[in-house]
This record gives structure tokens, C-alpha cells and sequence, in this order.
């Protein structure tokens, strides 16, 4: 009840973002030097041609009127056409989302599987070799730009030692989960994995340096509450009173920190993509903005906030399911 | 503010934390490498020599087979390439020193970073104490617009309007040059002008939300009540209590973005939005196609960044734990 009344309250200002984000990249076109046309007419279209491509596409009209449309046909999932591809932006941009989330995904997974019980080990064996070996490890992690990471990465795993490969996605995962089930083969499985591991490393790496350091200090902050002692008082294990209270306390703020650094994992995953040649909107969006491809330029922004602020909501709720005296008002 | 109190405890930390000295040695060293650059490079970090190029570091050698014509017959021959003093950290595909360009590419990181944090601040706080300060409809209207601009990762952002409105430099004369000490480098820095602005533009935010809840919490304040009352302006509350009592945790959050800007100026550069050329994240561009064969190209430059960010997030713990301001957000050295 309560998280349906949060959830109801956050999507309403998640809405107005998302039309403050709309109107800033539709107002992008306007700050950006050269006119529209410029970029659409060829070289040598007559002034005639010019003056009909600008009409068709609605150039000419006033700036107000320009953005009403632009309003409404996006209500209507209506991006316009990606002027290289001539086919809708939408389904350029969907057909690329695939990627970037499992990208995303994996690099959140190697992350909190890594960095919490690495965290939480550091915590409970302080100042021993283990607790400055993840110490120095979480420092290396944060100050690691992470496309150089993964250029050493494709250096070392790749060219060297030539485990494995170091560009392109050959299969999504959906497709290869198909042939798992109605084939009964792996070998999609096995071709997906090889070549998200290297992306996800690269992307996970500064979020799982970021965690173990938040969950180490978080810990040692927790473990010198007197709640601790009681509950070690009233006999329970040391596992329980760790793993259960003090973790689940130690959350709370690498929950708020997660959340705030959610921008950090999309801008890594753009330029992971382009280390890796991985098909996903990162690579899209970059592509767009060489060559000046407006509607697919406006769409894939769009996509990425809108993204970004169902993440957000996303975070908050389980901020409140881990901390349940927040009210949110 | 007392500044006597925030004196001692951070000298008392630094006394105390060995990392904090490690970060403050880091973070001279990479200064000096950039302000004394022009004397410490062997070679104008610009001049090309295709007749040199990409040999390895000193201690390195590389071996590569060649196609040639010995009297008239394709033949194919071993050619071993040792590296040499003259080229410490080895030469790129255009023949240029990989030493002098890591000394130059020091400076841009550090104007970028400098430079692009101190505006950031300049307007985060100016905007964060106002929205504090007055409350209501202003508070409410400035921090939606933040949340707008937070809905963009910075990256994405800083992108699209670098992309867009193209990469725009200024070139600052280099004083050593000018004053006849050196000769034979670069006469001028390029300061990648939209680079700095928009990492600025992309980064405000941040110092906005800080300076606000300090704003906030000053402004209830029985003394700046009292001030009030007696009648003192609010821009004179402003600057005399607001703008003091939140220098701490700003400076903090500053040190900090000074990383997160040089992380987000390599990452620029790297994607080739950028407008200039000796830049840590240029040069690692520069090496990825050349990864099976030369891969001293890439990764010197990564190891500055590596070595800098360290630097100064050491640095930012430091002045964290001696300062212990309540930061939201904690700590990151992200790539924005």
C-alpha cells in the first residue's frame, strides 16, 4: 500500500522529467551551429529541392509549432526517420537495446558478486593482507578509466594470451537462450558469454572497486554499533549478526550511492560499446551525432533518460524496502 | 569557519596517514611534470619522424617481418627494433616521442581538470546557496532543472554538445617559450575550450546539491536568524555565513570532481571529441589499432591517468577523513 502510493507519486515526477529531458534535446537542434537542412539536402540539391525536403520535414515551420508535432508524435512512439537509415529511429534504436541492457546487466552482476562478500571480508579481517589487498584494489578500480582497462584487457586476454575475442556481440542473449531450449544446444550460450565477459569486466570493474570500498567502510561503521553487541549478546552466530544485520544496514547507503551513479554505468556502457564494437546505443548514439542524425540523435537521448529515470525509481524502491522508515515525503 | 581548527586536523591526518602522503607526492609530481614540461621533454612532442616510428621503450625490443627487395626478389626479413634513450617510452605510428606527448598530455589533464572544476563550482554553488538560501518556488524550479540535467549521464551529455557544437580550442602561450628559455617546443598550449565548458555544464550539478542542503541547514541557524533581524541583506548573509560554512564539504566534493573531470576529458578525447591532439585519452586512441604490434602506445598513457586519479583521490580521502564533511554520494572517481 504504501510502496503503491510511492510508486504512483514517484512516476508522476519521473513524468515531468522525462518532458523536461524532451524539450532540452528538442531544443538541442536549435543551439547547434548549420542549419538542419544543411545536413539532409545533398551538396549540389537545387534551392527548389531544398525548399521541398524543408518543407516535408517541417523545417520551416515556427519553432512552436515544430515542437507541438514533435510532442505529439512521440506520444505516438514516433521518432521520425533516421535520416542514414532511412528507416523509423524507433526501430533502429530497439533493435539496439538489447545489447546495451545486457551489457548493463552483466556488469552489475559481476559487480555486486564480486564486491559485496569482498567488502564484507575486508571488513571482518581488518588491517590483515586480504583487507589492503582489497583496499588497494577498490583504489586502483575507481581511479581505472575504464576503456583503458578494457584496451589492456583486449591486449592481454585478447591478443596474447588469445582466449578470447574482443569485438562484436555475434548473438543476443535471447536468441541464444532459443536454441538452448528448443535445440537443446549450447553453443549460442557459450558464443554469448565469450564475448560479453570482457565488456562486462571492463564496465563492472569501476562499480565493483566503488561497492567493496562502501561496503567495507559501511561494515566497520555498523560493527561498532551497540546493536551489534546485543544481538551477539542474545547468542546468535557471528555469521547471522553479519550477514543479516550488519549487511543488511550496510546497504542502505550503497543503495543511495548506486543510485546516484547510475549516469556513470550508462556513460561507461557508450564507451565500452566503442571499445568493444558492441552493437548496442552507445555506438548508435555516437554514429548519429557524426553524421548528424537528428531523429536518431533526439530518440536514443530519450531512450537514455527515460532509462535512466525508471532506474532511479527502481533504486528508490528498494532504498524502501531496505529501509523501511523512509516515508519519502 | 575556523580555518586554524581545519589547519590542524589536516595536518594532524597527513601526520598519521601514509596514503595521504603517497597522494600528495602523486599529485606534485604530475604538477611539476606539467608546469616544467617544456624542459623536461627530449623532443617537441609534435615533431613527427616516420623514419622512427613506433619503436618500444628503452629495455624493449620489438620484432616485426618486413617485405623488401634484395636484388630484385620479394624477400621477407626480421626486423628487430631496440628501444633507445633518445625515445624513452618508445614512438606512435607518426614517429613522436610517447615521453614528451605523456608531459604535455599531463598539462591538458590538469587545465581541463582545474579549470573546468573551478566553474563547475563557481556556478553549482552560486545556484545551490541561492535555491537554499530563499526556498520555495526558487528552490523548487532550480533543483527540478537539476534533475533534468542529472537524467542525462554526463558522458552522453557532454557528447552530444561537444559533438554538436563542435570542438572549439584557445591557445595559450607557453611563458617558458616565450621567454626565450626553451626553443624547439610547442609555442602555445591548446586549452580545449567546449571540453571545459561542458564538463563544467555537465558537472554543476553536483556542487548545486551540496551547497543547497549546507544553505539550508546555515539558514536556520539561531545567529543568522539574529543577523536578520538586526537587518544584514541577505546577499550579506549569503556571503558572510552561508557561503563560509560550506567551503568545507565543497572543497572535498571539488578534489574529488577535479578526478571525475580528467577521467571524463580522457574518455572525450578518447571517443575523438576533443580539440586537441596532446591528450592522455588521444594517445590511447591512437595505440588501439596497433595493439598486436606496438601496445607501449596505449598503455603509457592509461598509467598517467591511473597514476594521477590515484593521486587525487588519496588526496580526497584525505581531506575527507580530516575534515568529515557529510557528503552525499560518497566518494567516486567516476567517468561522470
Amino acid at each position: 500500500m504504501r510502496l503503491t502510493r510511492f510508486l504512483l507519486r514517484r512516476t508522476a515526477q519521473g513524468i515531468l522529467v522525462v518532458w523536461g529531458v524532451i524539450t532540452l534535446v528538442f531544443l538541442l537542434r536549435f543551439i547547434t551551429p548549420g542549419s538542419t537542412i544543411d545536413f539532409v539536402a545533398p551538396l549540389d540539391a537545387s534551392p527548389e529541392l531544398r525548399q521541398r525536403l524543408a518543407e516535408d520535414l517541417g523545417l520551416n515551420k515556427p519553432i512552436y509549432v515544430q515542437y507541438a508535432d514533435y510532442i505529439v508524435n512521440l506520444l505516438q512512439l514516433d521518432m521520425g526517420n533516421s535520416l542514414l537509415k532511412g528507416r523509423p529511429a524507433s526501430d533502429v534504436i530497439f533493435a539496439r537495446l538489447p545489447a546495451t541492457l545486457e551489457l548493463a546487466i552483466a556488469a552489475t552482476i559481476v559487480a555486486i558478486l564480486f564486491s559485496i562478500p569482498l567488502g564484507v571480508i575486508s571488513a571482518t579481517r581488518r588491517h590483515q593482507p586480504v583487507d589492503y589487498g582489497a583496499t588497494g584494489f577498490s583504489l586502483i578500480g575507481i581511479s581505472t578509466p575504464n576503456f583503458w582497462l578494457g584496451i589492456m584487457l583486449i591486449l592481454i586476454v585478447g591478443v596474447n594470451l588469445g582466449w578470447l575475442p574482443t569485438s562484436r556481440r555475434i548473438i543476443g542473449f535471447g536468441p541464444a537462450l532459443e536454441l538452448l531450449i528448443f535445440e537443446g544446444r549450447t553453443i549460442g550460450i557459450q558464443v554469448w558469454f565469450e564475448h560479453i565477459l570482457l565488456p562486462s569486466i571492463t564496465l563492472g570493474t569501476y562499480f565493483t572497486a566503488l561497492i567493496t570500498r562502501l561496503t567495507r567502510n559501511g561494515m566497520l561503521e555498523e560493527l561498532g554499533q551497540s546493536y551489534v553487541e546485543v544481538t551477539r549478546a542474545k547468542g546468535l552466530p557471528e555469521t547471522l549478526v553479519k550477514y543479516k544485520h550488519v549487511l543488511r544496514n550496510t546497504m542502505i547507503p550503497i543503495i543511495t550511492v548506486l543510485g546516484l551513479q547510475m549516469g556513470t554505468l550508462i556513460g561507461g556502457a557508450v564507451i565500452t560499446e566503442s571499445v568493444f564494437n558492441w552493437p548496442g546505443l552507445g555506438t548508435l548514439i555516437i554514429d548519429a551525432i557524426n553524421s548528424r542524425d537528428w531523429p536518431l540523435i533526439q530518440g536514443s537521448l530519450i531512450v537514455i533518460g527515460v532509462g535512466f529515470v525508471v532506474i532511479n525509481i527502481v533504486v528508490d524502491a528498494l532504498y524502501m524496502y531496505f529501509n523501511p522508515q523512509v516515508t519519502f515525503e | 569557519m575556523n580555518w586554524q581548527r581545519v589547519w590542524r586536523s589536516l595536518r594532524a591526518e597527513f601526520g598519521r596517514s601514509p596514503m595521504a602522503k603517497l597522494g600528495v607526492v602523486l599529485i606534485l609530481a604530475v604538477f611539476l611534470m606539467a608546469i616544467f614540461a617544456p624542459f623536461l621533454a627530449t623532443t617537441n612532442p609534435k615533431a613527427q619522424d616516420l623514419s622512427r616510428a613506433n619503436e618500444p621503450p628503452v629495455g624493449f625490443t620489438d620484432t616485426t617481418e618486413d617485405t623488401r627487395l634484395v636484388d630484385g626478389e620479394r624477400q621477407t626479413v626480421t626486423v628487430t627494433t631496440r628501444g633507445t634513450l633518445e625515445y624513452p617510452l618508445g614512438t606512435n605510428q607518426l614517429g613522436q616521442d610517447m615521453y614528451s606527448r605523456l608531459l604535455y598530455g599531463a598539462r591538458t589533464s590538469l587545465l581541463v581538470g582545474l579549470l573546468g572544476t573551478a566553474i563547475a563550482a563557481l556556478a553549482g554553488v552560486s545556484v545551490g546557496i541561492v535555491a537554499g538560501y530563499y526556498g520555495g518556488r526558487v528552490d523548487d524550479g532550480l533543483m527540478r532543472f537539476a534533475d533534468v540535467m542529472l537524467a542525462f549521464p554526463a558522458l552522453v551529455l557532454a557528447i552530444a554538445l561537444i559533438g554538436l557544437l563542435g570542438p572549439r580550442a584557445v591557445d595559450i602561450p607557453d611563458p617558458f617559450v616565450a621567454a626565450g628559455l626553451v626553443s624547439d617546443m610547442p609555442e602555445t598550449t591548446v586549452l580545449p575550450l567546449t571540453v571545459t565548458l561542458v564538463v563544467a555544464l555537465v558537472n554543476w550539478v553536483w556542487f548545486a546539491r551540496v551547497a543547497r542542503g549546507e544553505a539550508l541547514s546555515v539558514r536556520e541557524k539561531n545567529y543568522v536568524k539574529a543577523s536578520r533581524s538586526l537587518g544584514a541583506s541577505d546577499r550579506r548573509l549569503m556571503l558572510k555565513h552561508v557561503l563560509p560554512n560550506s567551503l568545507t564539504p565543497i572543497l572535498v566534493l571539488a578534489t574529488v570532481q577535479v578526478a571525475v573531470i580528467i577521467l571524463l576529458e580522457s574518455a572525450l578525447s578518447f571517443l575523438g571529441f576533443s580539440g586537441t591532439t596532446l591528450s592522455w585519452g588521444f594517445d590511447i586512441s591512437q595505440g588501439r589499432d596497433l595493439l598486436a604490434t606496438s601496445w607501449w602506445i596505449s598503455t603509457m598513457p592509461g598509467l598517467a591517468i591511473v597514476v594521477t586519479v590515484i593521486g587525487i583521490n588519496l588526496v580526497g580521502d584525505w581531506l575527507r577523513d580530516a575534515l568529515d564533511p557529510d557528503i552525499e554520494g560518497e566518494s567516486g572517481g567516476g567517468m561522470g
